[in-house]
C-alpha cells in the first residue's frame, strides 16, 4: 500500500476527530483500517473457491461531558461520516457519567520503538494469481503422496494473503500507523477410518514474510500424517496421569490461563488471578513473557489500541504472576497503572528438549494434540477440555485416543507443570511450546 | 482497547478469547469445525454494538422494479443490478448474485451499576458471488459505487473462463411469509427509555440475593436490511430484526465466587423484554448462579444423562446437525455421508431444521440466497431424511434448496448452515424418564459446544446440572465437559419427552470463519452413556 493510501486513512481519521468535536465530544479516538484479503481454496483436484476483496471500516470512541461510547462503521463516505458522528455524540448524552472514561494521558503515547518490526513483505505485492493456484495445488498433491494416501478421502486446502493497514488518531495529540501483510497455507486432509468413520485433520503455517514458512510440502504431508494417526482412536481409562501438550496445541491451554489477566475479568471480580500479583501461582517452569517487538512477530506492534507505546514484559516469571493486562479505563478503576489491554506475542523461556525426546522419556501416560469444546470458568479457575490424542507407554506411542476429558484447576494446574520443551510453535501469537504435567485428571470409560 | 471486543472478551468464544490478531483469525477462519456458543456467557461480535439512530441512507433511489423498498438504502436501481450481474456474467458463470446489506446493531451496557456503555455498528456492503458448476468466485465492495459494483464482479467473474451469458429481466418477488414477530419495534424505544430497563434489571438482581457483588446487563436491537438479485432473475428483499438481551452476575460467598449468565434473543421487538420480562431473566441468572455454591464439578467418567427441555437442544446440533450439512456430505467428509434412508435413532426420535418458527431467533423469510425457508426433516421416526443445502449442494444432488444457505454478512459467500434444530416430542413423560435412572447426570444448561464432522465426536460444555441416584435429582453439579461420539449417541437414544421446549437465549454457530445465530430446543431426553470430564 502505497504513501497516497496512508495519508487518505489519516486524512479520514482526522476529519472524523474534528467532527466527532464540532459535533460537542470532548475527546475521540478514531480508528481506520484497510485491508485487502485474496483467498484461493482448493478442493480434490480443482479450484473451489476464489475469495478477492478490499475491506476498510472506521471504529470511534467518544468521551462527550465525562460518558463514552464505542462505534464502527463500515461506511466511510464523507457524506455519511457528519451524520452518523452527530448521532453517535448526541446518543452519548443519555448514558451515565463516567469519571474513569479517559483517553491515556500523551505520556503513554512516547518512547515508540524505534526499529523496524519487519511485519511488511514487499514480494507479496508480486504475487500472481497463478502463484496461489500453484501453492494450494502443491499442499494438495503432497498431501496426497506417501504413505496411506490411498485412505485419503478428500484434500482441501488454502493459500491466501493480506495486506492491511490501520491509523490510529487521538484528540489529544496520538498519531500512529501499523502496516503488516501475511501469508497462510493449510491443508485439511480427511481420510477412511474405522467404520462409518472419517477422521479428519490439518496443518498449517502463517507469517508476515512469505520466506518464514516452511516447504509446502511439509505442510500437506503432514496434515495427512495426522489424519491417518487418528484411525482405531479410542479411550483409555478414567485417571490421573502423566500429560505432554504438543506444541501447537497448548496455545489453548495458555489462553485460558491468560484471560482473566484482563482488566474487565479482575475489575467485574471474574479472575481468580485477582490480589495475587508477586504471588507463586505455577510451579518456576511458568516462566512468560509478553513480546509485542518480536520482529516479524504475528502480533507485534509498536501501540496498543489506546496508542500506548508498547513494553516488552513479563507475565510471569519463574512461577511467579508479573503483571496483569490493563488498559487506561480498568486500571483508572482498580486504581493501578495501566500496562495494555491486549496481550501480543507469548514468548517461554527455553526448554532443553523437543516433543520427540519428551515423549521417549515417558513411562506411561498421554499425548494431547488437539482440543474439542470444553470451557475454563475465568472466576474459579476450574476447566474441563475435550481432548484427543495418544496413548504413549515406555517412550512409544501405542494408540490414538479421543472421546476423552481433560480436568482441573489452573491454581493447581500450573505448579503441576515439570517440563517446558524446545519447540515453540512459531505459526501462533502464543508461541508455545509442549508441555509435560503430572498427576492431571482425564475421563474416559 | 475500547471496543465491544475488549467488553467481550471474557465471554467470546474460543476464537475471539485467544486474542486472535486479524493476521490469526484468517488461518481461523480457514479451518470451518462447527463450534456453538451461548451466552449469558460468551456474548456477541466483536465490534458490535449501539447505533441508536439510522445514519441518513446513502443515496436517492432513482426508478426500479416494484416493491424494491431497499433501493433508496442502496442508492441502487434496476437499472445497476442489471449491469453489475451482466458483469458477474461475463466469462460464463453458471449463476451469480448480488447481496447488499445495510446493517445496523445498537447496544447499551450496565456495568457497575451504571449504564454507562454504548456501541453502535453500521455495516454496509456488497458481495458478489459467481458459480461454475460447484466452484465459488467471491468479492464484495464497501464501495456501492457502480465502477466499484462492476469491479467486484469482475474479480468474481474470473472463476469461469468461457463466452459471456445474459441474465433474464429482473421481477421483484416478497418473501412468501413474514415469520418475524415485532410488535413494539426498537425504533420506537428511545434511549431514555432503555436505560431505566437496564438500571431496573441490575436492581432486580441485586435484590434476589444479597450475595451478588457485580452485575451486567446487555441490551442489544439490530435491523438487518438485505436485497438479493440473481441472475435467475429474481430480486427479494428482507428487513430482518433481532432483540438481543443478556445478563451476568457474579456473586461471593464465604470467600468463595461463582458467575453466570442468561438470555434472552428471538426475531421481536422490544415487548420480549417488556413487561417484567428483561427483570426475570435477572432473577434466572442469579438463581443459576448461587446454586453453584452447592455445586461441585461431577464425578469424571462414563454414565447416562439425562438432558433438560430446551437448551441442552445443542446436543442435536452438534451430534447430528452439522454433520447434516449437505457441503461436508457432498464432500464426502461428513461421518453422516451416504446414509440417507438408513436408520440412524430409535422410531420416538425426529428431528427437523426448521427456519419458519414464528419469532424464534434462527428463522428467515428467506435464506441468503433468496430461497424461502421451510421446515426440512432431517429425522424422520429414526430414519435419516434430508441434509440441509444452499444452492451448490442441492444442485449437486439434484434437490431443491432447503433454504439454508446463509453467511455472517456480505463479506463471505454463503454455505449451508442450520437454522432452528428441534427434535420433536416423544412418548414419555419427563418424570418417567428422571425416575428411569440408576445413577447419572441432569444437565440443565450448557454454554458451547464443538464437533468433529468427519470423526463425529462431538462435545458440550455444562454449566448447571444435578446428579441423579436412584431415579431422583441430589447434588447440583458444574463446570464439565461433556463428550460423545454422535451416531452412537443418536442411536442409543433410550427415552424421549412430551414437554418441547426451544431455547429462547442467544446461540451464535461458527462455522468456516462465519458466525449466524441460530436456535435449538428438545424435549427431556434420555442418553446412553457419555463421557463427563468432572474430577474423581
Amino acid at each position: 500500500m502505497s504513501d497516497e493510501n496512508t495519508k487518505q486513512l489519516f486524512d479520514k481519521a482526522r476529519r472524523a476527530a474534528a467532527a466527532a468535536r464540532a459535533a460537542g465530544a470532548d475527546d475521540a479516538r478514531v480508528r481506520v483500517s484497510r485491508g485487502r484479503e485474496v483467498r484461493v481454496e482448493w478442493r480434490d483436484g480443482r479450484l473451489d473457491r476464489i475469495r478477492e476483496s478490499t475491506e476498510q471500516g472506521m471504529s470511534l470512541a467518544l468521551f462527550a461531558g465525562g460518558r463514552y461510547s464505542a462505534h464502527t462503521t463500515s461506511d466511510l463516505r464523507d457524506e455519511a461520516l457528519v451524520g452518523w458522528i452527530e448521532n453517535a455524540v448526541a446518543m452519548t448524552g443519555h448514558l451515565a457519567k463516567d469519571p474513569d472514561r479517559m483517553l491515556p494521558p500523551p505520556h503513554r503515547y512516547e518512547g515508540l520503538v524505534e526499529h523496524d518490526l519487519d511485519l511488511v513483505d514487499p514480494t507479496l505485492a508480486a504475487l500472481a494469481p497463478e502463484d496461489r493456484l500453484r501453492n494450494a495445488k502443491a499442499l494438495e498433491e503432497a498431501a496426497r503422496t506417501g504413505e496411506g494416501a490411498d485412505k485419503v478421502i478428500s484434500v482441501t486446502t488454502t493459500a491466501a494473503d493480506t495486506d492491511s493497514q490501520t491509523v490510529l488518531v487521538t484528540t489529544n495529540g496520538f498519531e500512529g500507523t501499523e502496516r503488516s501483510t501475511g501469508v497462510f497455507w493449510v491443508a485439511q486432509v480427511s481420510v477412511r477410518g474405522e467404520g462409518e468413520r472419517r477422521p479428519s485433520s490439518w496443518s498449517w503455517a502463517q507469517g508476515q514474510h512469505a520466506s518464514d514458512l516452511p516447504p509446502i510440502e511439509g505442510i500437506g504431508a503432514e496434515a495427512r500424517k495426522r489424519a491417518l494417526a487418528q484411525i482405531g482412536a479410542r479411550q483409555v481409562p478414567t485417571g490421573r496421569y502423566q500429560v505432554i501438550f504438543e506444541n501447537r496445541a497448548a496455545p489453548t491451554l495458555v489462553g485460558h490461563l491468560i484471560r482473566p489477566l484482563s482488566g474487565a475479568a479482575l475489575q467485574q471480580r471474574q479472575s481468580f488471578f485477582e490480589g495475587r500479583l508477586n504471588e507463586e501461582v505455577g510451579s518456576p517452569l511458568l516462566d512468560i513473557r509478553d513480546d509485542p517487538h518480536l520482529p516479524r512477530g504475528l502480533a507485534s506492534t509498536r501501540f496498543d489500541g489506546e496508542g500506548m507505546a508498547t513494553v516488552p514484559r513479563k507475565v510471569f516469571d519463574s512461577g511467579v504472576l508479573k503483571t496483569y493486562f490493563l488498559d487506561t479505563y480498568y486500571a483508572s478503576k482498580l486504581g493501578m497503572e495501566p500496562t495494555t489491554g491486549q496481550t501480543t506475542n507469548i514468548i517461554w523461556a527455553d526448554g532443553a528438549r523437543d516433543q520427540a525426546r519428551m515423549i521417549a522419556s515417558l513411562d506411561e501416560g498421554l499425548l494431547v494434540t488437539g482440543f474439542l469444546g470444553g470451557n475454563s470458568n475465568s472466576t474459579t479457575g476450574d476447566f474441563s477440555l475435550g481432548i484427543n490424542g495418544f496413548w504413549v507407554r515406555d517412550g512409544a506411542i501405542v494408540h490414538p485416543v479421543s472421546e476423552m476429558n481433560v480436568a482441573g484447576n489452573h491454581l493447581g494446574f500450573w505448579k503441576q507443570l515439570v517440563e517446558v520443551g524446545s519447540d515453540p510453535w512459531p505459526y501462533s501469537s502464543a508461541r508455545t511450546p509442549s508441555l509435560r504435567f503430572t498427576d492431571v485428571q482425564f475421563s474416559g470409560i | 482497547m475500547h471496543s465491544a471486543n475488549e467488553i467481550f472478551r471474557d465471554f467470546a468464544p474460543e476464537g475471539a478469547r485467544r486474542d486472535w490478531t486479524r493476521r490469526e483469525l484468517l488461518a481461523a477462519g480457514a479451518v470451518g469445525a462447527g463450534a456453538l456458543l451461548v451466552p449469558g456467557f460468551i456474548a456477541g461480535c466483536a465490534g458490535s454494538g449501539a447505533h441508536l439512530t439510522p445514519p441518513p441512507p446513502p443515496g436517492i433511489a432513482i426508478g426500479g422494479p416494484a416493491g424494491g423498498g431497499h433501493f433508496a438504502r442502496f442508492g441502487i436501481d434496476g437499472d445497476v443490478l442489471r449491469k453489475v450481474l451482466l458483469r458477474a456474467m461475463s466469462r460464463g458463470g453458471d449463476y451469480a448474485d448480488l447481496y447488499f446489506q445495510h446493517k445496523l446493531v445498537n447496544f447499551l451496557a450496565l456495568e457497575d451499576q451504571e449504564v454507562n456503555q454504548a456501541y453502535g455498528r453500521v455495516a454496509l456492503g456488497c458481495g458478489v458471488r459467481v458459480l461454475k458448476g460447484d466452484q465459488t468466485g467471491f468479492a464484495f465492495t464497501e464501495d456501492l459505487s457502480l465502477p466499484a459494483l462492476l469491479a467486484s464482479a469482475e474479480t468474481a467473474s474470473a472463476v469461469a473462463s468461457a463466452s459471456g451469458r445474459t441474465a433474464p429481466p429482473l421481477e421483484y418477488v416478497s418473501p412468501p411469509a413474514d415469520y418475524y414477530r415485532v410488535e413494539i419495534p426498537w425504533s420506537e424505544v428511545e434511549i431514555a427509555r432503555r436505560v431505566p430497563l437496564l438500571q431496573s434489571v441490575c436492581e432486580r438482581a441485586r435484590k434476589t440475593d444479597s450475595r451478588i457483588i457485580t452485575v451486567r446487563a446487555n441490551l442489544g436491537d439490530t435491523t438487518d436490511n438485505v436485497l438479493i438479485a440473481t441472475s435467475d432473475g429474481v430480486v427479494v428483499e428482507d428487513s430482518r430484526p433481532m432483540t438481543e438481551a443478556s445478563v451476568m452476575v457474579v456473586a461471593e460467598s464465604n470467600g468463595r465466587r461463582e458467575s453466570n449468565g442468561e438470555s434472552r434473543s428471538g426475531r421481536r421487538g422490544f415487548e420480549l423484554l417488556d413487561g417484567g420480562r428483561f427483570e426475570e431473566l435477572a432473577e434466572s441468572a442469579v438463581r443459576r448462579t448461587v446454586v453453584l455454591f452447592e455445586a461441585t464439578p461431577p464425578p469424571a467418567g462414563e454414565y447416562p444423562i439425562v438432558l433438560a427441555p430446551g437448551l441442552p437442544g445443542i446436543l442435536l446440533h452438534e451430534a447430528i446437525g452439522h454433520g447434516m450439512e449437505a457441503d461436508f456430505n457432498r464432500k464426502g467428509i461428513s461421518v453422516y455421508a451416504d446414509k440417507i434412508g438408513r436408520r440412524v435413532a430409535p422410531s420416538f426420535v425426529s428431528i427437523v431444521d426448521d427456519g419458519t418458527n414464528p419469532g424464534v431467533r434462527g428463522t428467515l423469510n428467506v435464506d441468503d440466497e433468496g430461497t424461502p425457508t421451510e421446515q426440512t426433516v432431517l429425522v424422520e421416526d429414526g430414519i435419516l431424511k434430508s441434509y440441509m443445502h444452499d444452492r451448490i449442494s442441492a444442485a449437486h444432488y439434484g434437490v431443491s434448496p432447503t433454504g439454508n444457505g446463509r453467511r455472517d454478512d456480505y463479506r463471505f459467500p454463503p454455505v449451508p448452515r442450520m437454522r432452528n434444530t428441534v427434535m420433536l416430542n416423544g412418548p414419555h413423560a419427563p418424570e418417567e424418564i428422571i425416575a428411569s435412572v440408576k445413577y447419572g447426570l441432569y444437565a440443565e444448561s450448557f454454554t458451547n459446544g464443538q464437533v468433529r464432522i468427519g470423526s463425529g465426536d462431538f462435545s458440550f460444555y455444562l454449566k448447571n446440572g444435578y446428579l441423579i441416584e436412584d431415579g431422583k435429582l441430589t447434588r447440583p453439579v458444574k463446570d464439565a465437559n461433556l463428550i460423545g461420539f454422535g451416531p452412537e449417541v443418536l442411536e442409543k437414544i433410550e427415552m424421549v419427552g412430551d414437554d418441547l421446549e426451544v431455547f429462547s437465549g442467544m446461540g451464535n454457530c461458527g462455522k468456516d470463519g462465519q458466525r449466524v445465530p441460530v436456535g435449538f430446543g428438545l424435549p427431556t431426553t434420555k442418553c446412553g452413556g457419555m463421557s463427563v470430564g468432572g474430577v474423581s
